[in-house]
């Protein structure tokens, strides 16, 4: 019978005593063998308890699993961590290190038997570690060192997840996706894949700029600026939509603050606001935004166009100030049906421009107040370019069938420049 | 792509680049001077013209009748006949000297009085500059310009800080050149 003891900075818990004692009772371990005390800590933090051993590496890579779950209620299997690279060199060398002999330490793991008991393991930190020693253990079968979290709630699961990380930087995209699921589940996701930016079984990508995919950013960007956009259409008649500059939303990255961390407080208001599961408006500019996305990314990769087939140019829509402008005018011409029906229109395409964005023009265009620096129009996600892009589309809605080209974009990009340049002046 | 002020500027001063070189070895350089000024005065209508522009694209209501009939370069008349009658009407061109647009940028988007800036330094060398060009596009018996090499560097630069003066009082930023 193994001996558990608190460590003093632990509170004394008996579930997570019998959560210790059911893991050292299934699990082989060398303290265990040893007939060695257990000391069970408590994190300062976040309040989890946890105890610290060695694993054989057989006996590890038969318990692990590298699909842990945040949200373990959850019937759909959506794996929370990053993809693995096992063509990396820091990999390879990991695992020529673990023939050798190596052994690893402070791999963190989630004892946790209410999905796939058989793989009781659910690896949070050093899941490559975890691969390198399974494949080499016929060869060494060494201990390695283990810090077993017991009892984890959902927020704590997160905050193991992303601390175990902090050493192999999680990308934004992989820490917003484990943000979304863990304060919201997964209604993102879903709405995502009902409108069709994601497969049906699909999830986000890890990292957005690798799966040319929408990520948990930019998609709460849509949804936020949709919302943002359309309580400012409601206060607007329709002759006075021209006479400001709006400024679409770029969602935040959740922020690790005193309660922990918290999500893009916009996005946080508006997701306990709405249902947007069951908004039609917003289900419907989501596909509208798709059907030109894919029109865009049709245009740009048929072989019989003249542009260039860049990722930039086909995944222009997607460009976070094209798609947070765009989504914030289809939010503000709600009430402005006529111009929703021309904005929700994809736009004219030409023998010269082939593409509805018009991205090669779009990525030269240069207003005389930019920079020489300046990559053109809709190629970053700052302000200036979510204000230029939002304008562009709220011109090209004034007409049922427009095309992007170069005048249209100095109109838009002059205006405004000339609506700031009034508002800072004496007038 | 069109030219931008910078382009204007940028070929005004490879004119007057070609020009020191020409002077240095004796040859004759008006021929290169001439230019060089031309296009430096193009610089400055180009971002004046273009910033007119910008207020232009502006919804209308934004500005009254008579700062738009400016700003399009438009006679307004008063109708007292037809279907307008009553009304004010855009009628025919009335073009408007470079300083009067600046002028009007100025208290329109400046930040600073425009003022500051008649009665200065930089006003009188733009004045100065000026007189070189009109000199050279509505040539005169009697009234030649002053083609040294010194003098055509100066207004390049004079063209270059007014753009700049403008920049920082209509954006409050600087412009790179």
């Amino acid at each position: 019978m193994t001996r558990v003891m608190f460590d003093e900075k632990a509170k004394k818990s008996s579930q997570a005593e019998k959560s210790a004692s059911e893991f050292f009772d299934r699990v082989a371990t060398l303290e265990a063998k040893h007939d060695m005390p257990i000391i069970i800590f408590q994190d300062g933090a976040s309040g989890a308890y946890y105890t610290k051993c060695s694993l054989l590496a057989s006996d590890a890579a038969k318990l692990c699993d590298l699909n842990a779950k945040l949200d373990v209620g959850s019937p759909e299997g959506y794996r929370a961590n990053r993809q693995l690279f096992l063509k990396h060199l820091t990999y390879q060398r990991m695992e020529s290190d673990a023939v050798k002999g190596r052994e690893f330490n402070d791999i963190i793991v989630e004892y946790n038997t209410e999905y796939d008991p058989a793989t009781p393991l659910k690896v949070w930190g050093g899941q490559h570690r975890i691969r390198a020693i399974s494949i080499a253990y016929s060869k060494s079968n060494r201990y390695h060192g283990f810090r077993v979290y017991f009892d984890l709630g959902k927020d704590q699961r997160t905050e193991v997840a992303l601390i175990s990380n902090t050493n192999i930087a999680v990308s934004n995209d992989t820490f917003d996706r484990m943000i979304e699921e863990t304060i919201f589940g997964g209604i993102l996701r879903k709405w995502c894949q009902k409108v069709g930016f994601l497969g049906s079984n699909e999830d986000f990508p890890d990292v957005g700029s690798r799966s040319e995919k929408i990520t948990v950013k930019r998609a709460r960007s849509f949804v936020i600026n949709f919302y943002l956009g359309r309580e400012r259409g409601k206060k607007l008649k329709t002759a006075k939509l021209d006479q400001h500059v709006y400024e679409p939303y770029l969602a935040e990255t959740g922020l690790k603050g005193g309660a922990g961390i918290t999500p893009d407080p916009n996005y946080d208001r508006i997701m306990s606001t709405h249902d947007i599961l069951v908004d039609s408006a917003l289900l419907k500019a989501g596909e509208r935004f798709l059907a030109l996305h894919n029109a865009q990314h049709r245009a740009v990769t048929d072989p019989k166009t003249a542009v260039k087939n860049m990722k930039s140019y086909r995944n222009k829509a997607l460009i976070e100030s094209v798609l947070c402008g765009w989504s914030y005018v289809a939010g503000l011409l709600q009430s402005h049906p006529q111009r929703l029906n021309n904005h929700y229109r994809i736009p004219r395409t030409s023998r010269r421009i082939p593409d509805p964005l018009n991205a090669q023009e779009m990525s030269k265009y240069k207003h005389d107040k930019d920079d020489p620096t300046y990559r053109g129009l809709g190629t970053r996600s700052a302000l200036k370019d979510r204000q230029r892009i939002a304008q562009l589309f709220l011109a090209k809605s004034l007409q049922e069938n427009v095309l992007i080209d170069p005048r249209l974009m100095d109109r838009a990009v002059s205006q405004v420049v000339g609506l700031i340049s009034l508002s800072e002046g004496y007038a | 792509m069109p030219l931008d002020f910078r382009d204007y500027l940028a070929y005004a001063k490879k004119y007057l680049s070609l020009a020191e070189e020409a002077a240095g070895r004796r040859e004759d350089s008006r021929w290169l001077l001439i230019p060089s000024i031309v296009l430096a005065w193009a610089a400055v209508e180009s971002f004046v013209n273009n910033r007119c522009d910008d207020l232009s694209s502006v919804p209308q209501e934004k500005f009254d009748l008579h700062e738009r009939a400016f700003l399009l370069e438009r006679r307004l008349r008063f109708s007292d006949r037809g279907a307008q009658i009553g009304q004010f009407v855009f009628e025919g061109k009335e073009y408007q000297t470079q300083e009067n647009k600046i002028f009007f940028l100025l208290s329109k988007m400046g930040a600073r009085k425009a003022t500051g800036l008649k009665g200065g330094d930089l006003w009188r060398r733009f004045r100065k500059f000026k007189d070189t060009r009109d000199s050279l596009l509505h040539p005169k018996r009697g009234k030649p310009a002053d083609l040294r090499p010194q003098t055509v560097r100066k207004h390049v630069q004079t063209a270059g800080q007014l753009i700049q003066e403008i920049s920082k009082r209509i954006w409050k930023k600087s412009v790179d050149l």
